[in-house]
């Protein structure tokens, strides 16, 4: 095959896996907390060309691969939903929940309270305050959650002071683009990057942080992936009616 | 093509969403409705090039990978447990809690189940039953000749017999609490029961260690928001619009492969 159509697979080849990181971010365009993905792409230069017979010593040929994905880390817009149990996190933090692999984080503040009476996100994992999992007393009202994210309920002998139950555990990290997506609206951290208590964040309590997705924009890179993998068939077909019509001519030999 | 299931996993999330969303807005007028909203989260993710990986023996680092989404899932659809408002109906064996806890209902088959709809009635023998008939726990028997029914804030129910000055006090109402009122399972006629989630029922006198209070002669309107549920609604079939656009620009491509002729 010709440069020309390796180099146009290159391009088709990222293209289709960016049109996978396009289906996932409008699949996603309604989970709380989530964070849309963006492709990166870059030229990989090949010094000869692979094909020997078309090889020109001075022209290298430039592929495109996909480098990586990257993580958009802005903020979602807040919904406000007035249930006590939902908090959104203005800011660069998480919450820290717990899971059987480990230490987990999430922006996603959906919570549910546990048949034993602990914070849990809505598939039942521990959310972690300073020390430890949060808990809640059978006869507990009036569920607060401050900025600080601080949680008290309501004492029922004196309606004034507030029964503190914990303090909800909100960290941020160095690099945060280096935390891993790992499903469930969950983030994990590799083992050199610990996260850090988080002093930019605040906690809005009756409010849940939407997908950070935009729709328009995914729409729009959808269209250009597809336009632009139609040109690359485009391409591929003429290099190939290119390559039919040579041999075709070149293997007229006169018969007079 | 991944994309074409990815797609697919976001269009019936977002069909699931209207599902619940009908059903609050079904449940619009329903006394007692609790709304409910489903939860979706993120399925896993393809790692195709692991992050934070060497990219040289120098040991520079990969500072991002190659993190391929598989979609979308529902992960839950509970039910918010805010005050709904309370409207005035002045019938006197209407019953609204203000506050948390549930009345406690004796099903036909002797198990309990849970309501926060009020609206009680008589029945020929003279228990307080629901509209289905079933007794609110526990047993109050009304004496045909009684008037007056009055149920104080605590839950006290009294009576004036005719012929006798002081009201006479035939029970109590009791409400019951969950530690998690979102884990228990609605089985239709305004009614939930406990499951494992919800823990075990905690019965207790309104008005103390945080019940709820009563309040005679109101229901507790649905708190299913009109608005709230029609944006949501708009939401929710535009996204689902823009995924089967994905899966038709997806279909594009693949097309385009097909056309290519040698």
């Amino acid at each position: 095959m010709e440069n020309a159509s390796l180099v146009g697979l290159s391009r088709q080849m990222s293209l289709q896996r960016e049109m996978e990181v396009v289906a996932n971010n409008v699949a996603n365009i309604d989970t709380n907390g989530f964070k849309a993905d963006f492709s990166l792409f870059e030229e990989y230069l090949m010094p000869g060309a692979r094909d020997g017979n078309f090889r020109v010593a001075d022209s290298p040929v430039s592929f495109v691969r996909d480098r990586g994905t990257l993580i958009d880390l802005n903020q979602g817009p807040l919904q406000r939903t007035g249930s006590p149990l939902d908090v959104a996190i203005n800011g660069d933090g998480f919450l820290v929940i717990r899971t059987p692999q480990g230490e987990r984080y999430t922006r996603n503040g959906a919570l549910e309270i546990s048949p034993q009476g602990e914070l849990v996100t809505s598939e039942g994992y521990q959310v972690l305050g300073e020390g430890g999992p949060i808990a809640f007393q059978n006869q507990d009202t009036g569920i607060t959650i401050n900025q600080e994210g601080t949680v008290s309920v309501k004492d029922p002998s004196n309606s004034t002071v507030a029964i503190i139950r914990g303090q909800l555990r909100v960290v941020s990290f160095a690099q945060a683009q280096r935390l891993q997506k790992e499903g469930g609206s969950t983030f994990s951290g590799p083992a050199d990057m610990p996260p850090s208590p988080s002093t930019k964040s605040k906690v809005v309590q009756g409010a849940l942080e939407k997908s950070n997705v935009r729709p328009i924009i995914e729409m729009s890179r959808m269209i250009e992936v597809s336009r632009s993998y139609a040109m690359i068939a485009n391409l591929l077909q003429s290099q190939g009616d290119l390559h039919k019509a040579s041999i075709q001519q070149l293997a007229d030999v006169p018969t007079s | 093509m991944l994309a074409l299931y990815t797609a697919a996993s976001g269009m019936a999330a977002q069909a699931l969403a209207v599902q619940v969303i009908s059903n609050n807005i079904a449940n619009l007028s329903t006394t007692g409705y609790k709304r409910q909203r489903a939860e979706f989260q993120d399925l896993l993710y393809d790692h195709v090039r692991q992050v934070g990986t060497q990219s040289s023996n120098q040991g520079n680092i990969l500072p991002v990978g190659i993190e391929l989404g598989l979609g979308v899932k529902t992960v839950g659809t509970p039910r918010l447990m805010t005050q709904g408002n309370l409207s005035s109906t002045s019938n006197s064996l209407d019953l609204a809690v203000q506050g948390d806890g549930f009345f406690k209902i004796l099903m036909p088959d002797g198990s309990f189940g849970y309501t926060r709809d009020g609206s009680f009635n008589l029945d020929a023998q003279g228990r307080i039953v629901t509209a289905n008939g079933n007794v609110v726990q526990p047993g109050i028997t009304v004496p045909p000749t009684a008037s007056s029914i009055t149920i104080n804030q605590q839950g006290q129910v009294s009576v004036t017999i005719p012929g006798t000055t002081t009201p006479s006090v035939l029970g109590q109402i009791n409400l019951t609490r969950f530690i998690n009122e979102a884990g228990l399972q609605a089985i239709g006629d305004n009614l939930l029961v406990e499951t494992p989630a919800s823990g075990s029922p905690q019965d207790g006198l309104p008005m103390q260690n945080g019940y709820g209070n009563i309040q005679q002669g109101n229901l507790e309107q649905s708190n299913v928001d009109a608005v709230v549920e029609m944006t949501n609604l708009i939401t929710a079939q535009r996204s689902y619009e823009m995924n089967s656009k994905v899966i038709t620009a997806t279909d594009q491509m693949l097309q385009t492969n097909n056309n290519m002729h040698t």
